[in-house]
């Protein structure tokens, strides 16, 4: 019997196949979303379910996750990524008590006690601190986005970004080019003004260990910039993109499992 | 549908056994009485339109400090113009500030369009000094409408802020018999605390009816029951009625499948027209048990001594004692919440700040800190405007508490 999480994101959606008795990984996919994300969805599911030699009535309970989760055809019910990032960091690392999930459109800092959430808090009002802000400023440095961490991680001088603002931050960003700024210190100094940024969002501070998850987290040396702007050691989630389209697979293995309350069912 | 599974409603052709149960409410006194509120506006209009040929004053009040015994008293019809539409708020930033307060800036695109029959009908117009941007707001107003400020003292529960605002009242009070040319008798004003603490009282009743558990309304179909203008006798009837209805109600109500979690609201008012955000927190699995804001039981929950030897001084101490962020220290808000959260029960407690409302984003700090350690229940603040692309980061935020309260998987950690 195989469980099944869809996170449908602003910027990837992602769907993770599990044996829902082992709980064990069947297949794991993620692809840029689209304006039609509810096709996306369901050529996703069905490229997974093949690439698995599986057919869709092998799936016993499916959940979609992530902003696009109500407009998700396959799933039987729909959680929201806060509890989903939750329960897949719990599966993976245990002991996690913070946990930090910068994404597309969005940045979150979710705080976990043995029963599971706690609370949260989301910034999805201002783009600096999110995935977004790092594109456009990759696209502005000429680059990548793969590539923006790399260049980074070169800098000599990491460039200081004072605006709070992504709009007053990629205008900063053109003057210190003018200025002569090298690109990979531009790099740094961005990155760490994401992270800063993300700080800001621990008003209850960020009880360790703390988890760094969301596809940002695969931007190299985001994780030592949120550590210098937290203060301390963080743990980087595997396959950080995957972590709520996981947590969402798990909850569906809960629901077979009768473990889960369906309230919605 | 199957056409035979249609045909056969009960197993074997067997009728089912006449309910031994109490007719319902709708058996006995026809649909909800929600419909008469459906219509408040209307008769809101046609009561101030008659009231105003018949000479009586229309005043447009701001604020639930405005004691509106005094107008009552005076003959006047008291008119709440709080704004609670987006509609108006582009007219109102040709001059306000963009990160003002959505209420304040609606208020006001309502003054500049003049779109708002009840402030165009207002003979008069009371405003107080609370938080800043209404103070500076009211000061265009002041412009081109007659208008009266009462000074509140910020300074909350001291022996000076009440003989202040007391002080404050009568100063009122004396305007308004001037302005109007009626004497504020004691027995006018006993009359009218004996009015205001009637609708008080109905409507305190009517919330409290949601302590039940199941309630047998929902938060949004209370906030329906309300009125722009005060002590309207057919108002008062209705209230009545409808806690009479929902009083011998029982059970959920019809439209609610899974059993909603509990919350409790507070924060600032969500006046007519901006409803919007307790029908998105009752969208997402829970149910507005209990509201502590100015649109709820907030300025309910104390009545006036109609036997007071000093009518006015009675009516300050009451309006004196509301709870408002703007007020420093404001203890009694918490008072009030543990009060409010040991009658209704709530699983969780969602604080709403307008957008660029200082006071209350600034309270919510205290407010969570209160909650979370006092009462020990989840606190979620939603900040937002009157803006309806909010519905979706509001839902996800109100989603995600519903399912903190509910524990998506056991405690204890659940299975790896």
């Amino acid at each position: 019997m195989i469980a099944c999480g869809i996170d449908a994101g602003s910027r990837t959606m992602k769907v993770v196949l599990l044996d829902a008795d082992t709980r064990q990984p069947v297949r794991a996919l993620a692809a840029d979303q689209q304006p039609r994300q509810a096709e996306l969805a369901s050529a996703l599911y069905q490229r997974a379910l093949g690439e698995a030699g599986l057919s869709r009535f092998e799936v016993a309970k499916t959940v979609a996750t992530g902003y696009g989760r109500d407009l998700i055809v396959e799933a039987d019910t729909a959680i929201t990524e806060i509890t989903c990032h939750a329960r897949g960091v719990r599966s993976l690392l245990p002991a996690a008590r913070t946990l930090v999930d910068i994404g597309g459109q969005d940045s979150k800092v979710i705080h976990l006690d043995a029963g599971g959430v706690r609370d949260f808090v989301l910034n999805d009002r201002c783009a600096a601190g999110t995935g977004r802000f790092l594109e456009l400023v990759a696209q502005r440095l000429g680059l990548p986005l793969q590539d923006l961490g790399r260049a980074a991680g070169r800098a000599s001088q990491p460039a200081r970004i004072t605006s709070m603002c992504a709009v007053f931050a990629e205008t900063e960003i053109v003057s210190l080019l003018a200025q002569g700024a090298a690109v990979e210190d531009v790099a740094a100094g961005v990155l760490q003004a994401v992270a800063d940024r993300v700080a800001t969002l621990g008003s209850r501070g960020f009880a360790p260990p703390v988890v760094l998850t969301g596809g940002t987290a695969l931007i190299a040396g985001m994780d030592q910039a949120l550590a210098r702007a937290l203060g301390q050691e963080l743990v980087l989630a595997p396959d950080p993109q995957l972590t709520a389209a996981r947590g969402a697979a798990l909850l569906a293995c809960d629901w077979i499992r009768g473990t889960m309350l369906a309230a919605d069912s | 549908m199957n056409e035979s599974a249609s045909s056969t409603p009960t197993c074997g052709g067997q009728r089912a056994p006449a309910s031994p149960l109490a007719p319902t409410p709708e058996q006995r006194d026809g649909p909800a009485p929600l419909a008469h509120f459906a219509q408040m506006i209307d008769h809101c209009l046609d009561y101030a339109t008659a009231a105003k040929a018949q000479g009586h004053p229309v005043v447009g009040i701001m604020c639930e400090y405005t004691p509106r015994e005094v107008l009552l008293a005076a003959g006047a019809v008291p008119v709440c113009l709080c704004g609670g539409s987006a509609a108006t708020i582009p007219a109102a930033e040709q001059s306000l500030p963009t990160n003002l307060c959505p209420l304040i800036k609606s208020t006001f695109g309502y003054h500049v369009q003049r779109s708002n029959p009840f402030l165009e009908l207002a003979d008069l117009v009371v405003a107080e000094t609370t938080c800043d941007g209404k103070k500076k707001m009211f000061e265009l107003m002041g412009l081109n409408r007659p208008m009266w400020i009462l000074e509140l003292p910020h300074k909350a529960d001291t022996p000076a802020a009440l003989d202040a605002w007391t002080a404050e009242v009568k100063k009122f009070a004396a305007h308004v018999e001037a302005r109007f040319g009626v004497t504020l008798t004691v027995e006018k004003l006993r009359a009218a605390i004996q009015r205001m603490n009637r609708e008080r009282d109905l409507r305190r009743r009517l919330a409290g009816l949601l302590a039940r558990d199941p309630p047998p309304l929902t938060g949004r179909e209370l906030l329906q029951f309300s009125s722009l203008i005060s002590g309207m006798e057919a108002d008062l009837v209705q209230y009545e009625r409808a806690w009479r209805w929902y009083s011998a109600r029982r059970g959920p109500p019809a439209a609610a499948r899974a059993k909603p979690v509990r919350l409790l609201l507070t924060g600032v008012p969500t006046v007519h027209g901006a409803e919007r955000v307790v029908e998105i927190i009752e969208a997402s699995g829970a149910v507005v048990v209990c509201t502590e804001n100015c649109t709820g039981l907030k300025p309910l929950l104390e009545d006036v001594d109609p036997q007071a030897a000093d009518p006015l001084a009675a009516i300050a101490r009451k309006y004196e004692h509301l709870p408002c962020s703007i007020r420093t220290v404001n203890r009694r808000r918490l008072e009030t919440l543990r009060t409010l959260a040991t009658a209704f029960q709530p699983q969780g407690v969602i604080e709403l700040v307008w957008q660029g409302c200082l006071t209350y984003e600034v309270e919510a700090v205290t407010v969570q800190r209160f909650v979370e350690t006092e009462l020990k229940l989840p606190y979620l603040k939603l900040t937002t405007d009157y803006s309806p692309a909010e519905a979706e980061r509001l839902r996800l935020r109100v989603e995600a508490l519903v399912e903190t309260v509910r524990r998506r998987w056991p405690a204890g950690g659940g299975g790896r």
